[in-house]
C-alpha cells in the first residue's frame, strides 16, 4: 500500500491522538504534543524497533498535521495506516470502509444468497418460496428501511477508536463476534502495557457467552441496555442502535448504569 | 450531447419547419403576413407589428427545439426570445434540486409538462450521506400541482418522495401518464397504490432501484377496471410479495404493455402465463426465474415455447434466483436481444456459453463477474453490437476471489469496438490492458474501472496505474465520463488534465498523492461538472484551485480527504453563488460530528436561490 505518503511517521502520532473525544481541536492538541515529546519517546508504538524518534522528526511531523489528522476520523471508518506497515504481513488486511466497493445495497449479499460458490447451480431453495408469505428468513437480507447497510457505532473499552458495524453483512451473532474481534484485536493489543510484538496478538473470545475477558453488549431503540445474544438474530437487528464491548467483570454496573429500568441478566 | 450534435439538431428542426411552412415567392414581409394568417392572430392587411410577428415565428419554431442545450442557447439571446423560449418549454431538467428553488421553476415556465428532478448526489448510495439529508419531493409536487395541473410526466433520480407526495401527485395532475422514480426512498406500497388508483392515464409506472417500503397493500389491484392505457410496469425493486392473479388481470387488460419487469416473487410457472397473455411484450423482467415449490408429476410448461412466442422480446433482465436448468429456455430470443441483464445472476462461463454465442444483436450487457474473463471472452467474440458493459462483483469485497481481470478487459476490447460505455469491478488489472482498450474502443465515451483493492498497483509489473488511465484520456477522445481506481499517483491526473476536455464527471477514490492531483483535474478540464472524490490526500490549497470552476459545476463532493473549516469558509465566503455545505457521516450530533476544525464530507454546488432552508442538524452550511 503505498499510494498515500503517509506511513510510518504515522506511528507516534496514532498514540498522540488517544485523546479524550470531546477534544477535537487538532490545533491545539499539536501544541500540547510538540511539549510531551520527551514522554512520547517513551511510549510505545506499533510501527517496528528503531523508528526515528528525535524532536526534529517529532516536529516535522507536527507539521504534517493536516495530513495526520485525517487518520484519526478515518480510523473511525477503517484502521488504515499502521496496518500498512510492511513489517507484519500476518496483520489481517485493514477492515472494512464505509461504502468500498461502491456496490449498492441490493447488489450485496448475492453470495450469501442461495449459492455462495461462483457459478454454482443454486440448489437450496432459498427465497423461491417466498410467495405470498412474509420472508424473514436470512435469505432476505436485513435490508433496513434506509438505502443501504445498517451501521451501528460500536465502543470498546480502553480503546479510544470507535469502529463501525455493517450489520446487514452479518446474518448470526456469530458472525458478528467475529467481525468485533477483526476490527478491535489489533488496536487492542496496541493498548496493552507489555512489550509484545504484533504477532502475540490475543484473539478477543467470548463475548456472547460470558466466558472470555469482554463481553457484548447494545443499547436498543429504547435507551436501554442489554447483554448481546438473548433474542433472536431479527429482533437484535430490528432494535440495536449501538455495541459497545465491556469488561466482563463490569456487566453488572454497565447494564444498570443509565438504564432505570430491568437489567438483563443471561442465566 | 457534444455541440455539433446539438447545432445539427438545430439546423434540422429548422428544416422541419421550413417544410411545413414554406416561405411565399414574395418578399419576407408578406410571408410574415401569411404566416400571421396561418397562426390566426390577425388579417388586416397592412403589415402586423414585427415584434409580435416574430415571436409567433420563434414560438413555432421553438416548438421543435427540444433540447435543452439549444433551449437554453436560445433564451439568452435576447428578452423577447428569453420569453417565448420559457412559453414554449414543455421539458425541464434540473440535475440539482437545491440550485434552485420551486418557486422560481413556477415563475419562469408556465407550460411545463414533464419534470426531471435529481436529488442527493451518487456517494449517498453507498453510505457516505446520513439519512434524511434532504432532497426531498414534497416542496417540488406542492409548487408543480398549483402551476401544472397539465403535468404528464415526473422523473425522479435520489430524492426522498413521501406516500404523501405520491398522494398529492395523484390527486393534481388528471393528464397524469408518466412516473419514473430512480434509486429513490421514503414511500410504499401504499403510496403506489394511489398513483396506480388515481392516475386513470398512466402509460408508465417504473420503479427502478428505489426502496419501496411494504405497507402490505395489493397495490396491484389497484389499478382500475377496464382496459388499461399501461405501456410499462416496472416494480422489480419492491421487495413484497404481489397478487400474481391481479397483475395476470391487469396484463391481459393492458393491450399496449411493452416493458414489463416483475420482481422476485414472480416464479417461472407465473412468468410464463404471464407472457402468453402478453406476447407483444418488448421488454421483459423475469422476476425470480425459478419454479415454485410445484408439485412435480404435472405437465410442466413450456418455457421455450413461451419465449418462442415472445417474437418481440428484445429486452431481458431479472433472473433474480435463476435455476440454470432452465434458462436455456431464452435461447428463441437471443438473436433478436439487443439488451441482457443477468447481473443478479450467478452465472457460471459454461452456463453462459450456450446463450452468448447466439446474441449477434446485443447491445447492452450487465453481467456478474461469475462469467469470469472466460465468460468475457464468449462475450467478446460473439456480440460485435456491444455498446455497453457492465461486469459487477459476485462478491463485493475487498479480498475475495476475482474472477475478471485485465484478460477479459483486453479480450472485450479486441472482440467489441463499438464498446461505448464501460463499468468494470475487478480485483486485479494491469496497464497493459486498460492502454490496449484505450486503442481498440475509440468511441468510448464512459470508462469505469473499479480495482476493489484499494491502492492495487499493475499486478504484473508492480507500477502504479497511472498510464492505463493516461492511455484512456488520452486516446479515448469523446471521453465525457471517467472513474480511476487503484494505485494513482499525481501523474495520473495531470493526464486527466490534460487531456479530459470533454470530462464531465469524475470519480476518485483512495488515489492521488497530493493537491497537485486535484488542482491538474480543476484547471485542465474545462467541461467538468460532477466531480466526486472520498478518500484521497486533498486540501484546502487543492480546493482553492477550483475557485473559478465552482459557479459553473453542478457539484463538487470531497469525503475523508484533508480539508479544513477554514478553507472551505474561504471558498463559501468568496462564492456567493455556491452553497458550501458541510457534514459528518453521522447523523446524530453527538461526539463524532465535526466540532473541530477537520471537514469530513464537503459537499458544494451552485445554487441561484442561496442555502436551502431545510437542512437537518447535523449539515452546516458555511
Amino acid at each position: 500500500m503505498e499510494g498515500y505518503s503517509r506511513n510510518g511517521e504515522i506511528s507516534p502520532k496514532l498514540l498522540d491522538l488517544m485523546i479524550p473525544q470531546e477534544r477535537r481541536n487538532w490545533f491545539h492538541d499539536e501544541k500540547n504534543s510538540v511539549f510531551k515529546t520527551e514522554e512520547k519517546k517513551l511510549e510505545l508504538k506499533l510501527g517496528p524497533p528503531g523508528e526515528e524518534d528525535d524532536d526534529e522528526s517529532m516536529i516535522r511531523h507536527m507539521k504534517k498535521e493536516p495530513k495526520d489528522k485525517s487518520i484519526l476520523s478515518l480510523a473511525g471508518k477503517y484502521f488504515s495506516p499502521s496496518s500498512t506497515k510492511t513489517t507484519s504481513h500476518k496483520r489481517t488486511a485493514p477492515g472494512p470502509v464505509v461504502g468500498w466497493p461502491p456496490v449498492r445495497s441490493f447488489r450485496k449479499n448475492l453470495a450469501s444468497g442461495s449459492s455462495s460458490k461462483l457459478g454454482n447451480d443454486s440448489t437450496t431453495s432459498n427465497g423461491v418460496t417466498l410467495k405470498n408469505q412474509k420472508c424473514d428468513d436470512a435469505a432476505k437480507t436485513t435490508e433496513p428501511k434506509r438505502q443501504g447497510g445498517m451501521f451501528v457505532k460500536i465502543n470498546m473499552y480502553g480503546v479510544p477508536i470507535g469502529r463501525k458495524v455493517d450489520l446487514s453483512a452479518h446474518n448470526s451473532y456469530e458472525q458478528l463476534s467475529f467481525t468485533v474481534d477483526k476490527l478491535f484485536r489489533g488496536l487492542l493489543a496496541a493498548q496493552r502495557d507489555f512489550p509484545s510484538s504484533i504477532e502475540d496478538e490475543k484473539p478477543i473470545t467470548g463475548l456472547l457467552d460470558g466466558n472470555g475477558e469482554y463481553t457484548l453488549t447494545y443499547e436498543d431503540n429504547e435507551g436501554d441496555k442489554m447483554l448481546v445474544g438473548d433474542v433472536p438474530w431479527q429482533m437484535f437487528v430490528s432494535s440495536v442502535k449501538r455495541l459497545r464491548v465491556i469488561k466482563t467483570s463490569e456487566i453488572s454496573s454497565a447494564l444498570t448504569y443509565g438504564n432505570g429500568k430491568q437489567e438483563k441478566m443471561r442465566r | 450531447m457534444t455541440e455539433e450534435d446539438s447545432s445539427a439538431k438545430m439546423s434540422e428542426d429548422v428544416e422541419r419547419y421550413l417544410k411545413l411552412n414554406p416561405p411565399c415567392s414574395s418578399s419576407s414581409s408578406s410571408s410574415a403576413v401569411a404566416f400571421a394568417n396561418k397562426s390566426g392572430t390577425f388579417k388586416s392587411s397592412s403589415p402586423p407589428c414585427p415584434e409580435h410577428v416574430l415571436e409567433n415565428v420563434l414560438e413555432s419554431v421553438l416548438q421543435f427545439l427540444t433540447s435543452r442545450c439549444d433551449r437554453n442557447a436560445v433564451s439568452l439571446v435576447c428578452k423577447s426570445w428569453y420569453r417565448v423560449e420559457a412559453q414554449t418549454r414543455f421539458e425541464v431538467f434540473i440535475g440539482n434540486c437545491y440550485s434552485l428553488s420551486p418557486a422560481r421553476l413556477t415563475h419562469r415556465f408556465k407550460g411545463l409538462r414533464s419534470i426531471v428532478l435529481k436529488g442527493k448526489p451518487r456517494f449517498a448510495d453507498f453510505n457516505l450521506m446520513p439519512p434524511n439529508w434532504g432532497a426531498q419531493f414534497a416542496p417540488w409536487v406542492v409548487a408543480t400541482a398549483k402551476a401544472y395541473p397539465w403535468l404528464e410526466k415526473v422523473h425522479l433520480k435520489r430524492m426522498f418522495v413521501t406516500d404523501d407526495d405520491l398522494a398529492l401527485l395523484a390527486d393534481s395532475f388528471p393528464g397524469f401518464k408518466e412516473l419514473t422514480l430512480v434509486c429513490c426512498e421514503g414511500f410504499g406500497t401504499s403510496g403506489i397504490a394511489v398513483v396506480a388508483n388515481k392516475c386513470r392515464q398512466l402509460k408508465v409506472l417504473d420503479l427502478v432501484e428505489s426502496e419501496v417500503t411494504d405497507d402490505e397493500v395489493d397495490w396491484i389491484s389497484c389499478f382500475p377496471e377496464g382496459e388499461s392505457p399501461l405501456e410499462s410496469l416496472s416494480f422489480d425493486c419492491v421487495e413484497s410479495p404481489i397478487n400474481f392473479n391481479a397483475l395476470e388481470g391487469l396484463v391481459v387488460r393492458s393491450p399496449f404493455l411493452k416493458k414489463l419487469r416483475t420482481n422476485r416473487f414472480v416464479s417461472l410457472e407465473e412468468l410464463h402465463r404471464l407472457m402468453v397473455r402478453a406476447p407483444q411484450l418488448t421488454s421483459l423482467g423475469t422476476g425470480s426465474f425459478s419454479p415454485d415449490n410445484a408439485p412435480q408429476g404435472e405437465q410442466l410448461p413450456d418455457y421455450a415455447a413461451a419465449f418462442l412466442a415472445c417474437k418481440s422480446i428484445v429486452c431481458l433482465s431479472g433472473f433474480r434466483e435463476f435455476r440454470p436448468e432452465y434458462l436455456l429456455a431464452i435461447s428463441p430470443v437471443c438473436a433478436n436481444l439487443t439488451s441482457l441483464n443477468f447481473s443478479y445472476a450467478n452465472i457460471s462461463p459454461h452456463m453462459l456459453n450456450p446463450i452468448i454465442r447466439n446474441c449477434h444483436n446485443i447491445r447492452v450487457f450487465w453481467a456478474l463477474d461469475s462469467i469470469r474473463d472466460e465468460g468475457l471472452q464468449a462475450v467478446a467474440a460473439t456480440c460485435k453490437e456491444l455498446r455497453e458493459l457492465r461486469i459487477f462483483p459476485f462478491d463485493p469485497r475487498e479480498d475475495s476471489e476475482g474472477p475478471v481481470s485485465g484478460v477479459g478487459l483486453q479480450a472485450i476490447s479486441e472482440g467489441c469496438r463499438k464498446l461505448e460505455s464501460i463499468l468494470y469491478f475487478c480485483q486485479r488489472m494491469t496497464n497493459e490492458a486498460v492502454t490496449a482498450m484505450s486503442e481498440n474502443c475509440p468511441q468510448l465515451t464512459v470508462f469505469r474501472l473499479c480495482i476493489m483493492g484499494r491502492h492495487r498497483p499493475d499486478h504484473v509489473t508492480g507500477k502504479p496505474m497511472d498510464d492505463g488511465f493516461g492511455a484512456i484520456v488520452k486516446n479515448c477522445k469523446k471521453l465525457t465520463r471517467l472513474a480511476v481506481s487503484g494505485l494513482l499517483t499525481d501523474e495520473a491526473f495531470s493526464y486527466i488534465g490534460e487531456y479530459g476536455k470533454l470530462i464531465r464527471t469524475l470519480s476518485v477514490a483512495f488515489a492521488g498523492n497530493s493537491d497537485k492531483a486535484l488542482r491538474y483535474v480543476l484547471e485542465g478540464c474545462p467541461k467538468l461538472q460532477k466531480l466526486e472524490i472520498r478518500d484521497s490526500p486533498f486540501g484546502d490549497a487543492g480546493l482553492r484551485s477550483g475557485m473559478h470552476r465552482y459557479c459553473n459545476m453542478r457539484f463538487v463532493w470531497l469525503s475523508s480527504c484533508v480539508l479544513s473549516l477554514g478553507g472551505c469558509r474561504d471558498v463559501a465566503q468568496a462564492l456567493p453563488n455556491v452553497v458550501v455545505e458541510v457534514f459528518g457521516s453521522d447523523g446524530d450530533d453527538d461526539d463524532d460530528t465535526v466540532t473541530g476544525d477537520y471537514v469530513e464530507t464537503l459537499y458544494l454546488y451552485r445554487s441561484l436561490d442561496g442555502p436551502r432552508k431545510d437542512a437537518p442538524k447535523f449539515v452546516t452550511i458555511l
